[in-house]
């Protein structure tokens, strides 16, 4: 299963991805020129939350027990089964609202003007996901699941590298918890 | 031996298809008592006022699994646990060897519209019905809908949004007496009004008035209201009459564990017919979303060793009334402190209570953000910090706004890794 995973390190809070994800999956124009002229304005199924010390980019992680799945009161929300995608089919959705209330993340958005709940999908049927292609300090990835562990093992390699380059620091650093 | 299900609502089929997924090798039996089964309960209001074609109301129930039984129109009519046989409607006796206990509530009737028969006034709840009162609303338009539950309240939206003349009666001093506080409720009711439907509160039925055998006029509160339509939602209750005697009920309810399990280690139950004990205290969610997740639940938990508990016992409940989007995060609870965001001009609400410093329910009255964050909050069970509470602000923009100046904008709109805009 593909995910799209994030280097929090590489987040500058920017926000680039909300505003493109937005313009080219919310907007009819599909261009960030002719959605700011939209009504209703477009919306992004990525946010970037916190300030600059923290920023985070929040979109649907695609839970395997995922709480919306069994909330939808319709059967709109669904899980696609090639990709493992939890998608909304818009066509069946009412636009109550459930969905909302149960993803402990709070990454499905009302979108009372077209009456029906937006998410992300991994842009499921583009060639890569938009926000992954805009962002610019490549903060976000596709990455296959099965392959995470790889990314993680690499991850701590390096970690290492450089601490053992720092000498002390990096483990003091770690001690106290920082 | 096969697992029985009593129940084909959203619990039971959820049961069903559990169980033949994490129990591959077991045969399931699925009861219902209604001719129709597997079908979205939850959207028989708009399908009712011709809002939603039929098609869109059934959900997939496995068709093509042999080893899945579906029986409707068949009621199971008594239990024996010694035997471990149900015995149906028809006469047939069924042996189980794990049971699920998924059937339900019933309309709850109060006395006179219980009554002798009388053409329109029907219950909001199945589908049999909900076709027949679709074909009544045809030529009748002006309806009472008595109940302020969540159901009416739903119902009497989608009426009004299809053109009827809609009043909703209530019994006691507001609507969703159970689920809002005072103050929320009256955002509500504002919003109903305001979309035209007329609400009578402390209006207990008193009498009503035929015509030919069919309903000309209602007397509630001491008020007479005309109409040619009834829809009764004033809430369920199980039908546990054949479980008497069987040593499952206390007081009359099914009560079950945290894990669903009765007393009975072979028989579980699940959805609206359901009363949780849990550390003490009895839930009773009855929502759409915990019968889908105890339904799971049960199945999972038919042949474990050591079965799981349910961990999210919330009511949260939402619903967009036409104009007006509310979250239920959970029902008022007496001696809680209150803290709120409202902004009455803009028919906003939003508001948590707390017990001992935790949030144990709340509701979000037209603004919903941060809804499924709020959830997880009252699910962690932890003291509210000042962080969580700034939560109760609303951010209603859930839009991104571009900044006006033109270059502002590029500014901020450029990646610099990007060549073409
Ligand atoms: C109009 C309407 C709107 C609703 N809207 C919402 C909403 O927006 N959000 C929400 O969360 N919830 C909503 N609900 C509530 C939600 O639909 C219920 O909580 C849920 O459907 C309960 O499912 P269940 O499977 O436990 O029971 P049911 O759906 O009641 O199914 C029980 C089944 O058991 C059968 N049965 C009963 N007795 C027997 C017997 N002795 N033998 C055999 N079969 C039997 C019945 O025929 C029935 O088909 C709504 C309910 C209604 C009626
Ligand atoms: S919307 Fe939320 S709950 Fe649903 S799969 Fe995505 S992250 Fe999980
Ligand atoms: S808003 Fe749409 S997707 Fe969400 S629960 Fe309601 S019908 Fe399902």
């Amino acid at each position: 299963m593909k995910v799209i995973g994030v280097h929090m390190d590489r987040c500058t809070g920017c926000k680039t991805c909300e505003l493109y994800c937005g313009a080219e999956r919310g907007s009819e124009g599909k261009t960030l020129l002719a959605a700011v002229q939209e009504t209703p304005f477009p919306q992004p199924r990525i946010r970037v939350e916190g300030g600059p010390e923290g920023a985070f980019p929040l979109q649907c992680r695609h839970c395997l027990q995922a709480p919306c799945l069994d909330a939808c009161l319709t059967g709109a929300l669904r899980r696609e089964e090639k990709s493992g995608m939890v998608i909304i089919q818009e066509d069946r959705c009412i636009g109550c609202w459930t969905c909302t209330a149960f993803c402990p993340y709070g990454v499905i958005y009302p979108s009372p003007e077209r009456k029906i709940a937006v998410k992300c999908d991994r842009c499921l049927y583009m060639e890569k996901p938009v926000c992954v292609d805009v962002c610019p300090t490549r903060a976000l990835e596709v990455v296959e699941l099965e392959g995470i562990e790889e990314l993680l093992r690499e991850k701590r390699q390096k970690t290492t590298k450089a601490m053992a380059e720092m000498g002390n620091e990096g483990i003091r650093l770690l001690d106290l918890g920082r | 031996m096969t697992c029985i299900i009593v129940g084909g609502g959203i619990a039971g089929f959820q049961a069903a298809m559990t169980c033949r997924a994490v129990w591959p090798d077991r045969a399931v039996t699925l009861i219902d008592a209604e001719k129709e089964t597997g079908y979205y309960r939850t959207l028989l209001p708009q399908f009712m006022v011709g809002a939603l074609p039929e098609e869109k109301l059934f959900f997939k129930k496995g068709e093509n699994d042999p080893l899945l039984t579906v029986r409707s129109g068949v009621r199971v009519r008594s239990l024996d646990r010694k035997s471990r046989s149900l015995t149906l409607d028809s006469g047939e006796t069924l042996c189980y060897d794990r049971l699920i206990l998924a059937h339900g509530g019933e309309s709850y009737l109060p006395g006179i519209l219980a009554g002798p028969p009388c053409r329109g006034i029907f219950p909001v709840r199945d589908l049999t019905t909900a076709r027949k009162t679709q074909a009544w609303l045809a030529d009748h338009r002006r309806v009472v809908v008595f109940g302020g539950s969540l159901v009416g309240v739903k119902t009497a939206a989608h009426l009004r949004q299809a053109g009827f003349e809609v009043s909703l009666v209530v019994r006691r001093g507001h609507i969703l007496l159970r689920a809002l506080s005072p103050e929320s409720a009256e955002v509500v009711e504002a919003h109903l009004r305001r979309l035209g439907i007329e609400i009578c509160v402390n209006a207990p039925l008193e009498e009503i008035r035929k015509i030919n055998g069919a309903i000309d006029a209602l007397k509630a509160g001491g008020r007479r209201l005309p109409c040619n339509t009834i829809l009764v939602a004033a809430g369920t209750i199980p039908d546990t009459s054949f479980l008497e005697g069987t040593g499952l009920l206390t007081d009359g309810e099914l009560v079950v564990s945290q894990a669903l399990q009765t007393i009975d280690p072979r028989i579980f139950a699940a959805g609206d017919v359901a009363v949780i004990s849990s550390r003490g205290e009895k839930a009773r969610p009855n929502t759409w979303p915990q019968a889908v997740s105890q339904g799971k639940l049960a199945a999972e938990n038919l042949y474990r060793s050591t079965p799981m508990p349910h961990g999210d016992l919330t009511r949260i409940n939402a619903m967009e009334l036409h104009g007006l989007a509310m979250v239920i995060l959970g029902p008022p609870v007496s001696g809680a402190e209150v803290i709120s965001h409202a902004r009455p001009e803009a028919s906003v609400r939003r508001e948590l209570f707390l017990v001992d410093g935790r949030a144990v329910g709340g509701a979000l009255i037209g603004d919903i953000t941060a809804a499924g964050t709020l959830h997880a909050l009252i699910n962690a069970e932890r003291p509210l910090t000042a962080r969580d509470a700034e939560l109760l602000r609303p951010r209603t923009e859930n839009v991104i706004r571009f900044p006006e100046q033109t270059g502002r904008r590029h500014a901020l709109i450029l990646s610099p890794k990007r060549s073409s805009l």
